[in-house]
């Protein structure tokens, strides 16, 4: 394990443009930071993120780091310090005892308790495949999305429970992503589009898209937009969903399937997707993070990082239309974007060159008026480049 | 045959929801004798039910209602009747082992050990055109038993030759004596033709004694089924299968068989005895001279609510059983002479027992605490499942409150309104009302609890889950567990610190560690603010770490600990270096310091608990091995320490055994197998609860002596098992007193690690310590098998290689064995007591048991699971090369293990190589050498665990 203070950059938001007028806009993060090799992460390549309480857990391509918040300390983990995998793909907190779990790339699983970890693979136990891709915290259970099929470990009677095609609706047994939130764990799987678990009932109900393995969807808004999900977020009884052919939201009745050649999404290839509440979403994708900020209204701010400046690029829009474009010192540590934090305010965004966290002071939820940065003819470029 | 048909498809059915329709038809049920004895009687097929009903075998259940299966049980630890508990009826019944799904409805467990006990379970090869085809019928489930089948059961059980003392059993001679060879040719013979019923609906009808036996069997009823199947009536229609019997009925000048002869079936088969209107399925003619033929038929007053009425049983046809009734068939029988009165006496079956004497039971306390205004002393007594209440000032026993099964520890509430009692075999915790001294409620926890604890606000108790590595955390206002911490291994004891911040819990087992590496220890460090655990600190080369008391200071907590060298054989025991123990100094900053309590020629065996004196000056540890407390100046201790190089303090004081000279300023005698500790909190008294004296020592802390000894009222008699288990915690066994039984074998059980033992040379065939828990009748021992009883076991052989002393002199061998067998296992905690298993547990008994692999081959009988793991033990009590022979092992074939509760005893193999159930197989059996499980999916090695895990 090490330790590294971390960079505390003040930074500070730079408009290029002036208001000229107000009108009803969403939040825009214009304050980052990031973390990178040289603030104390074991490596760059950031996998995923999870906050607990003033503790960020970051799970890398070459081990586990914690940022105390408070403190800025980074502390890492790598397999001489005792973490059982170099690869942490997913991470989550029992919320009761404050174990942290963490699903390993080809590892299995492990347990972060007391500072030491416990490890649970396909040899040791009844976990289904090393390949763990999303690991979720359900009561006294811990669920892991792994290559072949989904597991669930009783962690008070020991029992593992394999879920394939077998017991399941799981046409394929890829399972990417895996929540949970207020009874029910929901599986993106590669193949398999999404599959709900009532923890009461112990009922599976399957969402598949309508249009088949189809890349292109006929029939818009008549189910989940592919068959190949990434990941899935339920908050507030909505269901988002990320594939790699486009996103979309789920109320129970309804859904919504977003492209990026109709909203903000930088792009339809989505690594993962994080639902703030039934309105707003945040969308990590190969080319930048996609946030749907009102679902009423369909506005959207799309963060990007200028690859020639390293700037930050925020762009509000809707349907298609450039609201505003503002720039600031750092954005998104990089485009290739694979995971989204909720911290309060603040946003954590893990990508493939470090890990950015956005300051959301003042942050408000939906659209609000506020004065407009209307876009230089230079940014409206840039707009158009990042759409 | 229908009725069977539509039975097994319903059964199907009901399997086929949770197992899929494919393996539930394949699944076989069992049908029962009857079902057999369709074909399989008559001359014409060698009278095989016949030969059956007159075999000890059709008795082996009805035995199990004498005296001497209830001594058998008790010897063996088995806390329940002997005809409910699976270990027993796993050998005197046939199907003790399946589940009710796996029975068909014209099954009876009280027919005892019957045609598919050896056989197999019938349904799937019974059909008459599977039976005539040897081959098909052998395919479809129908197995020969060879000797080694018999010998499962009849193998000798040191249970058994304790209470019968029989010679060891000449199997060829047995076998012998229960043949029942088809003739050949053979020829299906109908039996007798039944009485048809009398016309009209007012004649009862007989139902049979199986009807019967639904309420009249089980020790509130006397046995009486089982008293009229260990009888001659019951034999009395299988008897007319004997060539005596042919010879009378020759005699009488009756053709044919005697079985189908209405003049002998008149006294032979109840429903010849008088006319009625007919028999009901449930009637089966075998059953000779049942309830019926002396009571009448049946079906009219056989209903429960009306035989509790009897003058509604007697009009609805109940008989009383005069003189004339046995004279009818005994007077001048076949010119036997017969004494009514004698014959009466002898087939009396009365309702009530005759009152049998109770063995005594002993308090065994174990630990105590005092109210938090110090007036009363509460000890939990394991063996007499209460807790004790002792008046401080008179020190006098005032009270003594039921609570749950193997009560270990107790706590009260900071206010002292409750005291909360951890029951170790019953998962709960007692909740005490300490003003009326009733147990007002019970909590459930995890498995095995032992320490308990309040937060300093009462608003929380820990508990520790021994045998769950877990710690339940119950909010005292709802008496609801809110969350279960993970502990590290065994966790045993824990403290809270001054301040009231950090709860340290000492774990009694070592981490799983590398093979052939230290043990590494650790005391889990909780946060009592938050309740989530804080740290892990690790202890190298301890094990057993069990007492810990922190100092008034804050400083530091004090732990004790054994520090076993198992990775060597003991041939440093002269030296005093094999087994040493000592204390731990935990402080607050995360270092660990380990000292040692013995020193030469002077040992402290199993030290058990410390309790720390309210001014910080002494420090007093319990050694169960020894019945002595250690007084520890801890000023000394720490000034040692402090003044000590690093070096020093992690190399040389924890095996230094002059340095405890420095510190430990004196020794103080208590009684038998001293266990917990208190102090009184003006620090004037300590009491030592002594666990085998049934008595609580009183300790002068100004004069450092025992001034008194306070009787919980146990027996004063010292049974031979007491005397057994005081000599398996003593020490005085082995060389300079250093260790006990206790100290590898912790209360019977496991202490986790593998030893090299020395017989083969140093370093070669380390070996798994196994549990003492219900090994009774688990011979030969150990993993080598060359121990084939327990007294060869525990006998000289331990004196040469482990205890380098003289040996136990016979008689306290002999009190040695008894009390090892005594030892119970806990209850299955992965299925509760007539708990049905779950669709995982379910789906695992298919695997465990199947006989074909998932691409349809045949697996051997001899690479099944059940094969050498067969019930009632789980043991075939073979050895059986299973492919984990490595490098250094002398042998390739080891000891089967039984499998009961095996989920507690971790590591598994005979180098304990294994640290979970499932390494046993996705590790250590690539060449399907350890049952066929190399075709199997994860899930169904999940089931298959999952079912292991409730055996």
């Amino acid at each position: 394990m090490s330790r590294m203070n971390s960079r505390r950059v003040c930074l500070v938001c730079i408009a290029f443009s002036t208001s000229v007028a107000t009108a009803k806009l969403p939040y825009v993060y214009t304050d980052w930071e990031h973390f990178t090799v040289k603030d104390g992460l074991p490596n760059d390549h950031v996998f995923c993120v999870k906050v607990d309480g003033p503790r960020v857990w970051v799970g890398t391509e070459n081990g586990l780091a914690r940022i105390d918040k408070p403190t800025g300390e980074v502390w890492s983990w790598q397999e001489k310090d005792g973490l059982p995998w170099q690869v942490v793909s997913s991470i989550d907190v029992n919320p009761k005892t404050g174990e942290v779990w963490i699903g390993l790339f080809g590892g299995g699983l492990a347990r972060f308790s007391g500072g030491r970890f416990d490890h649970w693979h396909q040899l040791n136990s009844g976990l289904v495949n090393d390949v763990v891709y999303g690991v979720t915290v359900e009561n006294d259970n811990v669920w892991a999305a792994t290559t072949a099929g989904a597991s669930r470990y009783n962690t008070v009677t020991g029992e593992w429970t394999i879920y394939t095609e077998k017991n399941a609706p799981m046409e394929e047994i890829w399972n990417y992503g895996v929540c949970y939130n207020n009874g029910k764990v929901y599986l993106g799987i590669w193949g398999s589009g999404v599959l709900e678990f009532d923890v009461a009932t112990e009922k599976w109900k399957d969402y598949l898209d309508p249009d088949g393995e189809m890349e292109i969807d006929l029939y818009r808004d008549d189910g989940v937009v592919h068959v190949i999900t990434t990941g899935v977020s339920y908050v507030d009884n909505i269901l988002w969903v990320s594939s790699y052919f486009g996103m979309c939201r789920y109320d129970g009745r309804h859904w919504r399937g977003y492209y990026e050649r109709e909203t903000g999404l930088p792009s339809d290839f989505g690594n993962a997707v994080k639902g703030r509440n039934a309105n707003e979403a945040w969308f990590a994708t190969d080319k930048g993070i996609g946030v749907v900020t009102d679902f009423a209204s369909d506005t959207w701010v799309t963060y990007t990082m200028d690859p020639n400046t390293h700037e930050g690029i925020a762009v509000v829009s809707r349907n298609k239309d450039v609201l505003e474009k503002v720039r600031s010192p750092q954005g998104i540590p990089h485009n290739y974007a694979l995971w989204v934090e909720f911290d309060g305010n603040d946003v954590w965004v893990g990508t493939s060159k470090g890990l950015g966290h956005a300051k959301g002071t003042g942050y408000y939820p939906g659209l609000k008026d506020r004065p407009v940065h209307t876009p230089s003819a230079r940014n409206l470029v840039d707009a158009r480049q990042a759409n | 045959m229908h009725r069977h048909l539509v039975t097994l498809l319903s059964v199907g059915l009901a399997a086929g929801a949770a197992l899929g329709a494919e393996l539930a038809q394949k699944q076989p049920v069992y049908v029962g004798v009857r079902a057999c004895a369709t074909c399989h009687d008559g001359a014409g097929m060698g009278n095989q039910c016949s030969l059956w009903v007159r075999s000890k075998h059709a008795r082996a259940y009805a035995v199990l209602a004498k005296p001497e299966a209830k001594t058998i049980v008790e010897l063996s630890g088995i806390p329940r009747e002997p005809q409910e508990s699976p270990m027993c009826l796993g050998c005197h019944a046939t199907g003790a082992h399946a589940e009710e799904w796996e029975k068909d409805e014209g099954f009876f467990v009280e027919d005892g050990v019957q045609c598919e006990q050896c056989h197999g379970p019938g349904s799937e090869y019974m059909d008459q055109s599977v039976m005539v085809n040897p081959e098909k019928a052998m395919a479809a489930g129908l197995q020969m038993p060879t000797e080694s089948d018999c010998m499962v059961c009849h193998a000798t059980k040191g249970s058994h030759v304790a209470v019968h003392n029989r010679p060891q059993i000449d199997i060829a001679k047995a076998l012998q004596r229960v043949a029942h060879p088809t003739p050949s040719p053979w020829k299906y013979d109908l039996g007798p033709k039944l009485p048809e019923g009398d016309s009209g609906d007012h004649h009862p009808a007989y139902i049979g004694v199986f009807a019967c036996a639904a309420c009249h069997k089980g020790p509130m009823m006397g046995y009486q089924f089982s008293k009229w199947r260990m009888g001659p009536h019951a034999r009395a229609f299988a008897t007319l299968a004997t060539e005596h019997a042919y010879e009378i009925a020759k005699e009488k000048g009756t053709g044919g068989s005697p079985q189908t002869s209405e003049a002998c079936l008149k006294c032979h088969a109840s429903a010849f005895f008088e006319p009625a209107g007919g028999q009901r399925d449930s009637y089966w003619v075998h059953e000779g001279v049942g309830c019926e033929a002396c009571h009448g038929a049946g079906s009219e007053y056989a209903q429960e609510a009306r035989m509790l009425d009897a003058r509604a049983a007697h009009t609805a046809g109940l008989k009383d059983v005069t003189r004339q009734t046995c004279l009818s068939c005994h007077e001048n029988a076949h010119d036997k002479p017969f004494d009514y009165e004698e014959a009466f006496a002898k087939i009396a079956h009365p309702t009530k027992l005759a009152q049998a004497a109770e063995t005594p039971r002993y308090k065994t306390p174990l630990n105590l605490a005092l109210t938090p205004d110090g007036r009363e002393l509460y000890v939990t007594c394991e063996a007499s499942h209460t807790a004790i209440v002792v008046d401080v000032a008179s020190r006098a026993k005032v009270a003594e409150i039921e609570v749950g099964r193997h009560p270990t520890d107790v706590a009260f509430s900071p206010d002292g309104q409750r005291a909360f009692v951890s029951n170790r075999l019953d998962d709960t915790v007692s909740v005490v009302d300490v003003v009326s001294r009733t147990q007002i409620a019970t909590i459930p926890v995890g498995d095995e609890p032992h320490g308990v604890l309040t937060d300093r606000s009462g608003a929380f108790l820990y508990v520790l889950n021994t045998s769950g590595d877990s710690i339940s955390i119950i909010d005292t206002a709802t008496l609801r567990e809110t969350k279960r911490l993970a502990a590290s291994r065994s966790p045993w004891s824990l403290s809270l610190a001054p301040d009231g911040s950090d709860i340290y819990v000492t774990n009694n087992l070592s981490r799983f560690v590398p093979f052939r590496e230290p043990s590494m220890s650790e005391v889990t460090v909780i946060d009592a603010a938050r309740r989530v655990v804080t740290e892990r600190r690790v202890v190298p080369a301890a094990n057993l770490m069990q007492g810990v008391a922190w100092h008034p200071s804050g400083k530091f907590a004090l732990i004790t600990l054994n520090r076993t060298k198992n990775l060597v054989p003991m041939t440093r025991l002269m030296q005093g270096w094999t087994i040493t123990n000592g204390l731990g100094v935990v402080w607050q900053d995360g270092q660990v310091d380990q000292v040692l309590l013995d020193e030469p020629n002077t040992s402290f065996p199993d030290p058990a608990d410390v309790a720390v004196t309210p001014d910080g000056k002494w420090a007093l540890v319990t050694s169960s091995g020894s019945n002595r407390v250690a007084v520890v100046d801890i000023a000394k201790l720490i000034e040692m320490l402090t003044s000590a190089s690093a070096h020093e303090r992690e190399h040389v004081f924890p095996n230094h055994l002059g340095k405890p000279t420095e510190f430990v300023v004196k020794h103080i005698d208590v009684e038998y197998g001293s266990r917990g500790i208190t102090i009184t909190p003006d620090g004037k008294i300590a009491f030592v609860a002594n666990a085998l004296d049934d008595s609580v020592s009183v300790i002068d802390l100004d004069k450092l002596e025992t001034v008194g000894r306070i009787d919980l009222g146990g027996p004063k008699v010292i049974t031979k098992v007491r005397y057994g288990e005081r000599l398996f915690h003593g020490a005085d066994i082995t060389f300079h007193r250093q260790f006990s039984c206790h100290s590898c074998h912790p209360d019977g059980h496991v202490d986790g690690l593998t030893y090299d033992i020395e017989p083969d040379g140093i370093g070669v065939s380390p070996v798994d310590n196994r549990t003492l828990r219900g090994i009774l009748d688990t011979a030969p021992f150990k993993w080598e098998g060359t121990n084939p009883s327990l007294q060869r076991q525990c006998g000289p052989r331990l004196a040469v290689f482990f205890t380098r002393i003289q040996p136990f002199t016979p008689e306290e061998l002999s009190a040695l064995d008894n009390y090892i067998c005594t030892i119970p296992r806990p209850p299955n905690r992965y299925r509760p007591l007539g708990a049905e298993l779950t669709e995982a547990q379910r789906r695992g008994k298919i695997v465990f048991e199947r006989t074909m692999a998932n691409d349809g081959q045949m697996i051997p009988k001899e690479n099944r699971c059940v094969t050498c793991h067969c019930p009632p033990l789980y043991t075939d009590r073979q050895r059986h090369d299973i492919g984990t022979k490595l490098q250094f092992d002398r042998e390739s074939h080891f000891d089967t293990p039984h499998l009961n509760n095996i989920y507690d005893s971790a590591p598994y193999l005979h180098n304990g190589i294994a640290e979970t159930l499932e390494e046993i197989w996705t590790r250590y059996n690539p060449h399907d050498q350890h049952g066929v499980t190399n075709d199997m999916t994860k899930d169904q090695l999940n089931d298959l665990i999952e079912y292991i895990k409730t055996l």
